[in-house]
């Protein structure tokens, strides 16, 4: 069954190679070569796999996991061919982890400037990030009925964010759908206002993909600085804003029911983190001595904040310039990540809050040891267990960076880009270490180096028990 | 079809796992969030914690734009007054169970109409029907007719000395001609059968037949129609009660229970039956309260694993049906394979009721019948439906169910390939768990 259901994802897959594929023959270029030839292998393997393997038993929660985590890997490694025989010739391990980039939206990038490779591999790798920003899976739940069944959800828990998994719908296939469409009308919208400004259509649907997906693909080398407008600059921050946010609350917003929407603890945490980062940004700008005027003192520490805490990556211009301080600011940020249920990556504001407030009831009951005390979120007691659960997460995520970082200066990086790497990746922010100042992009890195990153972006992304959940023994017994 | 469901007890969960499997859109609400939990990890549906007679709570759940809104907690008071807040936000129809016969009577049908409750589920007078019906039509499992028994479904488990044990279906449908075997139950599975398969001894066989044919059909299955007169109850349960008050005098009632105060109580509600207090599970109390000289043994208590035990030992005093309820679903097949007549299991009970609703909104004209893993159920043909465009063996039907019988101007006959359905038919169905959602696609 699992490997069915690998084969019929492979086949949407092949699908959406259709898109780079027009793109090349609009622009002429030979590239489309390689993007029938890899649609049509895909295609093919698909279908074989799907035709061969009958339908068996229901799903339980290992094959859940199982799938899903199975399924981003099997995605990425067909994404990868067209940088491999494309107009890049890439090598495997590059390839590889460019389209893990590309699909867990890191949007860390390791070919060559962007303006040497063809249009149908840009689109490409923003369509990746595009489709990885909501969730492989849950796009396939909203196509496929034969997955509107409890192994759907199954996969659904396994690939979405979050602490608990909100259901907007009964059934979750109608769920996916809304989801899915909310994404898409998001993504047009912004596409129009894009295209409305001074981009051409090709590069506001880059931007757009990269912007809702919160990847941070740019189809320039410059990224958005290339434009020098600062429409393009509030905009996009905007959009990246509401890409933060729990899409499940979204569809509330839209839907009409604003009053739910509102007093949610966490969006709430959320939009002030924005502004008190953009204040100290700000003021941290003004102790530096530079003359300013209002463009840097409010837009681009807004722009650069919102982001960082969404993990999109995208810079602000001349970011790289700013203060330490500033930058310590931006580790807090990509560590923390957007709201759960969102596009974003990190550990997610909600699980912050929650291990916030249980802190806070611990140092209470120093003092107070016969208080009862639970931790609330939205005027409701979150389980016990539930809480254990943040803390297990936030810890195993502290380890796997620190166990990325030392892999990696093992392979020979120099320590601060070994664990900035690490963390960037994992939290699927995708800054170089250059940002740092001590070392350099991820051009540099070493082959293996880079399978390491790569496992580490999908461990992010799909929040780490969905994936190391495979490793243990007790899951193969 | 939205379904909104309160409470995530034993009935409220089991139609909210039966009716996702049927593909329906499910909500179930309940205070008990560790419960909706499990629900919500492993089934395709929704859940929302909180009191299911709150505004705000039915309000989150959408119980306005429900379809059908079901309120099966434990207590009836929250049943009947979350109904007539989810009527009061619009759901079409409610049902709610109750655990009193007052609320069913026909007189305090207007009340219950004004309070916003359209449909009451009552397990436990579904149970005592049940057992009636078994204890009247002693040599079968099952039995359910349609349009004052023109047509009958009865199950039957065959044994050797059956006469059709051993017939290939081809072979017995030459042969005999007026029957259809709707479904074969072997190995704890149901299974649709096709011409080639045979029936074998230790089969449960429903087997769908008109009126005047029954007779020959007790043959064909090596019964014998026994009347049954003195019946002994172990348990002095809600359903006990409910079924002795019901039976009047056609039959004679012992009931054991072996708790005093409940025995102290029972000569109030049941006073023609006879009350005993002991252990029933033990031999001596049996044979002081006359088991050999009685007809039918069912047993009531609250542990399933007590009843079937108890019923088998019953069975070696010699009587001559036997009833267990068993609460359990995953024990019934079970006790079904240990020779056990009739079980009774208030979900399915429930449970019928339900999917007549979901098939047929006004539910006047259906009716419906859960089996653990398949389920009976009768409708009208509508006009425009799917089933009325060729014949059946053109139908390309799914192979999870058949249809066994109709009914048309009155009078009841056997489907056969040749049949043409028409507008107005009543059609038996018989289909397997999980295809009832496809059933209602041909009909509508």
């Amino acid at each position: 069954m699992l490997i069915r259901l690998i084969g019929g994802l492979l086949q949407i897959e092949a699908v959406f190679m259709l898109i780079p594929l027009v793109t090349c023959l609009i622009y002429e270029e030979t590239d489309y070569i390689v993007f029938a030839i890899t649609g049509i292998c895909t295609a093919v393997a698909g279908h074989l796999l799907w035709r061969v393997y009958p339908v068996t038993r229901r799903m339980g929660k290992r094959e859940g996991f199982l799938l899903t985590a199975s399924v981003w890997v099997v995605f990425s490694f067909a994404g990868m061919f067209p940088f491999i025989f494309g107009s890049p010739k890439a090598d495997l391990s590059t390839s590889f982890f460019e389209a893990m980039s590309g699909f867990t939206t890191t949007g860390a990038t390791i070919l060559p400037p962007v303006e040497g490779i063809s249009h149908g591999i840009i689109i490409w790798q923003a369509l990746m990030q595009w489709l990885g920003g909501m969730g492989i899976i849950l796009f396939t739940l909203a196509v496929i009925p034969a997955l509107n069944t409890s192994g759907g959800m199954q996969m659904f828990n396994a690939e979405v964010t979050g602490v608990t998994h909100d259901k907007i719908m009964p059934r979750i296939s109608q769920t996916a759908k809304m989801l899915w469409g909310l994404y898409f009308g998001l993504t047009t919208v912004l596409i129009i206002l894009l295209w409305a400004g001074p981009m051409d259509l090709f590069d506001s649907i880059c931007h757009a993909f990269g912007t809702i997906s919160t990847g941070g693909f740019s189809s320039r080398q410059d990224s958005i600085a290339a434009f020098g407008s600062d429409y393009v600059l509030i905009i996009i921050c905007l959009f990246m804003l509401l890409s933060g946010m729990n899409f499940a609350m979204l569809f509330k917003m839209v839907t009409g029911r604003w009053r739910q929407a509102g007093k949610d603890d966490v969006a709430k945490v959320y939009i002030c983190a924005i502004l008190v980062f953009t204040a100290l940004f700000a003021i941290g700008r003004f102790t530096s001595g530079e003359t300013l005027d209002w463009r840097h003192a409010t837009l681009l520490p807004m722009f650069q904040v919102v982001s960082s805490i969404t993990s999109t990556g995208y810079l602000a211009p001349g970011f790289t310039m700013w203060e330490p301080f500033v930058l310590a600011l931006t580790f807090i940020m990509m560590f923390s990540g957007g709201c759960a249920g969102s596009t974003s990556g990190g550990a997610k504001i909600d699980r912050l809050l929650y291990l916030g407030r249980y802190l806070g009831n611990e140092l209470r009951l120093c003092t107070h040891p016969n208080a009862v005390l639970s931790v609330r979120i939205n005027g409701k007691i979150i389980n016990r267990d539930l809480v254990s659960k943040v803390v297990a997460f936030l810890c195993l995520f502290m380890l796997l960076i620190v166990a990325g970082g030392t892999a990696l200066s093992f392979m020979g990086l120099p320590a601060v880009d070994s664990f900035f790497s690490s963390f960037s990746c994992i939290c699927n922010t995708g800054f170089g270490a250059s940002l740092t100042g001590y070392g350099d992009d991820f051009l540099t890195i070493p082959a293996g180096a880079k399978w390491v990153l790569s496992f580490l972006m999908l461990t992010g992304r799909l929040e780490i028990f969905t994936v190391l959940v495979l490793f243990t023994p007790s899951f193969w017994k | 079809m939205r379904i909104v469901i309160a409470g995530a007890g034993e009935v409220g969960s089991h139609l909210a796992k039966l009716l996702s499997y049927e593909e329906q859109d499910i909500i179930v609400i309940d205070e008990n969030r560790e419960r909706l939990d499990i629900l919500d990890s492993s089934y395709n549906l929704m859940t929302v914690c909180g009191n299911p007679t709150s505004f705000l709570t039915l309000k989150e759940a959408r119980a306005g734009q429900a379809d059908l809104f079901i309120a099966v907690t434990p207590l009836e008071t929250t049943n009947l007054v979350a109904c007539s807040i989810a009527k009061s936000f619009g759901a079409i129809t409610t049902v709610a169970r109750i655990s009193h016969y007052g609320f069913m009577a026909p007189e305090n049908r207007p009340a219950m109409q004004r309070m916003g409750v359209d449909r009451l589920i009552y397990p436990e007078y579904l149970a005592a029907c049940e057992i009636i019906t078994a204890m009247e039509h002693s040599w079968v499992r099952n039995w359910f007719e349609l349009h004052d028994g023109q047509i009958i479904l009865v199950g039957v488990r065959i044994r050797d000395n059956a006469p059709l044990a051993g017939m290939q279906l081809k072979e017995f449908a030459s042969t005999t001609g007026c029957f259809h075997v709707s479904a074969i139950r072997r190995n704890h599975e149901t299974i649709i059968p096709r011409g080639n398969d045979y029936m074998l001894a230790g089969d449960v066989l429903y087997i769908t037949a008109t009126r005047d044919r029954i007779d020959d059909l007790i043959k064909l299955c090596g019964k014998v129609q026994r009347k049954i007169k003195r019946v002994l109850i172990m348990g002095g349960s809600k359903i006990a009660i409910r079924l002795v008050d019901m039976c009047g005098d056609r039959f004679r009632f012992t009931i054991i229970d072996n708790n005093r105060e409940v025995c102290a109580l029972l000569p109030e509600k049941c006073p023609d039956a006879e009350i005993v207090h002991g252990d029933a599970r033990d031999p001596d109390v049996l044979a002081e309260a006359g088991i050999d000289r009685c007809d039918a043994f069912i047993a009531l208590s609250p542990s399933s694993e007590s009843n079937i035990l108890t019923t088998l030992s019953a069975k070696e005093a010699g009587i001559k049906k036997s009833v267990a309820e068993v609460e359990d679903i995953q024990f019934i097949p079970q006790a079904e394979a240990l020779g056990i007549g009739t079980v009774i299991n208030k979900k399915l009970l429930a449970t019928s009721t339900i999917f007549q609703l979901m098939l047929d909104a006004d539910a006047s004209t259906s009716k419906c019948l859960a089996l653990t893993d398949a389920e009976v159920a009768e409708l009208e043909v509508k006009p425009g439906a799917k089933i009325t465009r060729a014949a059946v063996k053109d139908l390309h039907l799914d192979r999870n169910m058949t249809l066994a019988a109709l009914i048309r101007d009155g009078r009841g006959m056997l489907v056969t390939g040749m049949t043409r359905f028409m507008v107005g038919d009543k059609v038996l169905i018989f289909c397997l768990a999980g295809s009832l959602h496809k059933v209602e696609h041909l009909f509508s």
